[in-house]
């Protein structure tokens, strides 16, 4: 299944094959730091707002794909709050990948991350940083990184195909 | 001199950003000293942005600011989502043209993260100096803090020693940059205390805490 986040309220590009879409739908409340969706409902998010299943949909797909208008090479507020609210995606445990200390995986599927950026005045620097954040994302969710393009309009975004 | 200590942790208390602040004006009246050579006498204001919107208050005192310290926790490698439409909201009253002086501003950035390794949290300093060059504003540079999820746990009675003493150094060099109003490169810096042992912790800790809720170690 692909899994597609984005902060486009009319998003209605063609999906190939079996999708899910989260998108703003209704307001979305932010994370609030209390790991309740490790140690309270493992796996889910304690609040309760319509997003509160990002972790388990994430599990269930092959490919995850992010299309966000790009701020100071960042998700948007929208995106970035989805995935804050999906770290149960992962393990609260800790493991050593590359060196570094990383989440353990929770679930056995392997993600392809792909990130569609899109905004008027994206920097060269707002893109080296929007490629960092996806390939840091990629090495947390144990995944590996697929596409991360820059498009200046959202009618641009017309032309990727998913 | 007025320097605002901005909270960007979403808790409203107990937060590894607010404790972090806390270090970071202890330093700043020992520096003080050095700063009444330059002229500046510092007022420090303490504030926080726990939600999505920035109220009319809090956007008063920072864009009146000489500088400003953003203290967040990482959260998914970057920003947490709400202090990032709170910079969305800041660079469109900045763009207005009544607060030409907020311009001159200089920005610091505090990013602590639950890994051991600081150097984790470059990205999200990194949005942090995009913001800066978006909005014309100075970015005064960063430090990226790792082991944060033990900082509440380690506090000594002196700070220069114990697992937080290569923390605490660095914060009195960023106290010093903020009162002379210089810039420095983005550091990173780890608590003083075995990585193995920082994990092995965290992991029991999780362990209490779910055992806490009614449920088995396994369920985690």
């Amino acid at each position: 299944m692909k899994l597609i986040i984005t902060d486009l309220k009319d998003f209605n590009l063609p999906v190939e094959g079996p999708h899910k879409i989260i998108k703003p739908q209704s307001d979305i409340r932010h994370c609030i730091g209390c790991f309740g969706c490790w140690i309270k409902t493992p796996g889910k998010c304690v609040i309760h707002d319509g997003y509160e299943n990002t972790g388990i949909d994430m599990s269930k797909c092959s490919e995850l794909i992010l299309i966000s208008r790009c701020c100071y090479g960042s998700t948007s507020p929208f995106v970035k709050t989805v995935q804050d609210r999906a770290i149960s995606y992962i393990h609260p445990d800790f493991v050593l990948r590359k060196g570094e200390m990383h989440h353990k995986r929770r679930y056995r599927n392997v993600i392809s991350l792909s990130a569609y950026f899109y905004g008027e005045a994206i920097t060269e620097t707002e893109k080296k940083t929007a490629r960092s954040l996806i390939h840091a994302n990629a090495d947390n969710y144990d995944a590996q990184v697929g596409a991360v393009r820059f498009y200046r309009s959202v009618k641009e975004l017309e032309d990727i195909a998913l | 001199m007025k320097i605002v200590l901005l909270n960007g942790s979403p808790k409203y208390k107990n937060s590894s950003s607010e404790l972090l602040l806390a270090d970071l004006k202890r330093c700043l009246p020992e520096s003080a000293e050095a700063a009444e050579t330059v002229g500046r006498k510092p007022e420090i204001l303490e504030t926080a942005l726990h939600h999505e919107t920035v109220p009319a208050e809090i956007m008063d005192k920072l864009l009146s600011a000489d500088a400003w310290v953003i203290s967040c926790p990482l959260y998914v490698d970057g920003l947490p989502g709400h202090l990032l439409s709170c910079l969305l909201q800041l660079e469109d009253a900045l763009r207005k043209k009544e607060h030409p002086e907020a311009r001159r501003i200089f920005i610091y950035g505090i990013v602590n993260c639950g890994f051991y390794e600081g150097i984790q949290a470059e990205t999200a300093l990194e949005i942090l100096e995009n913001f800066c060059e978006k909005t014309g504003l100075i970015w005064g540079g960063g430090l990226g803090v790792g082991g944060g999820g033990g900082l509440a746990m380690m506090n000594s009675p002196k700070p220069e020693k114990g697992p937080k003493a290569p923390i605490e150094r660095e914060l009195r060099a960023i106290a010093e940059r903020i009162l002379h109003q210089q810039t420095l490169e983005n550091r990173y810096v780890s608590v003083a205390f075995p990585r193995f042992l920082y994990k092995m912790a965290a992991q029991m800790g999780w362990r209490q805490l779910i055992r806490a809720n009614g449920k088995r170690a396994r369920d985690l």
